[in-house]
């Protein structure tokens, strides 16, 4: 879903810049209040990564393929949607900068679908659905799936303001690329790696995962 | 006070096992990653018609980045290994230098 710098206009592109540089900014404010020397590891091991699983584009059919996001897990991990911002807004620099994933004009755009949009629909969702009892699997599937297809359609909506998509089907068609995508490449790795570090270091999700005490929201 | 260098020992195990993950990752995926279009690139040529996506897709990116695609010239996927290694290593050293930047305290 990396935008590149031909798709948007110009001045378009900056008017996402300035939109995404708050949320930026405030993602670093969060690293200045929350960060200490025990979550710092965690932070670059999970930056790490998902900038490494970017790189795996799963095939879903119809001559398509896709890739993690990340937001929603980071977002989960620290019990914070800036966590996902501030670890996405790394990676796309370095896509971006370093091997020209994504353009630099259209990157304000990208961060705020990616880093913003999934991370914070994702981490709400999940955290709605553990109040509501469900399990940490089934919260972070739904949520993370959902945090990817609602990103895929704003950017559809970007593409139509835009001029190079025409909207509805640029919606339909980012919708149902992103609909599997978000299912395999978003909500089961999500999932999947959530019920992990639950297994090996539950006392790392005591502040995102307290079954009995729900998700602070 | 144990307890702490205790958790500290294992957030860097965390640490090293992440790293070793994503330098998997980074390894195997130039041989196991799909080469099919992703969706926003599906979409655009489902959408668009064929004249206007061929000077989209053949439009100059506004910078020039070192290593475009992902691929060293002239050494094909092994290219494609030390690109996403280096990528991986350099997200890491961006992200844990910049944590411990801006980290409380």
């Amino acid at each position: 879903m990396h935008i590149p710098d031909s798709f948007i206009p110009l001045w378009q592109a900056i008017f996402y810049w300035i939109i995404a540089l708050p949320f930026i900014f405030m993602s670093v404010k969060w690293a200045g209040k929350e960060m200490d020397d025990m979550k710092v590891p965690i932070l670059a091991a999970l930056a790490a990564g998902i900038f490494a699983i970017q790189a795996l584009n799963i095939p879903i059919g119809m001559g398509t393929s896709g890739h993690m996001v990340g937001a929603t897990l980071v977002a989960i991990v620290f019990a914070s949607p800036w966590a996902g911002v501030l670890v996405l807004t790394l990676v796309l620099l370095v896509q971006g900068f370093v091997f020209g994933d994504g353009g630099i004009t259209t990157m304000g755009a990208n961060i705020l679908n990616m880093g913003v949009i999934s991370g914070f629909v994702g981490y709400y969702t999940f955290a709605a659905l553990m109040n509501h009892k469900l399990s940490l699997q089934i919260s972070s599937f739904i949520g993370a799936w959902l945090g990817l297809l609602v990103s895929a359609l704003a950017c559809a909506v970007q593409m139509y303001f835009a001029g190079t998509f025409p909207l509805i089907p640029g919606l339909v068609a980012m919708g149902t690329y992103h609909f599997i995508i978000g299912l395999v490449g978003e909500g089961l790795i999500t999932a999947v790696v959530l019920t992990a570090i639950a297994k090996s270091r539950p006392d790392l999700l005591e502040n995102s995962y307290i079954a009995d005490r729900g998700v602070k929201a | 006070m144990s307890k702490n260098i205790n958790a500290s020992s294992s957030n860097t195990k965390f640490l090293y096992a992440g790293v070793i993950i994503a330098l998997l990752l980074a390894i195997l995926s130039p041989f196991l990653a799909s080469s099919d279009p992703d969706g926003l690139e599906s979409a655009a040529e489902g959408v668009i018609n064929e004249e206007k996506l061929a000077e989209l897709e053949e439009a100059a990116p506004a910078f020039s980045s070192p290593i475009p695609d992902y691929s060293i010239e002239g050494m094909g996927k092994a290219g494609e290994v030390v690109a996403i290694v280096v990528g991986t290593l350099l997200v890491l050293a961006i992200s844990y230098g910049l944590g411990k930047i801006i980290k409380n305290k």
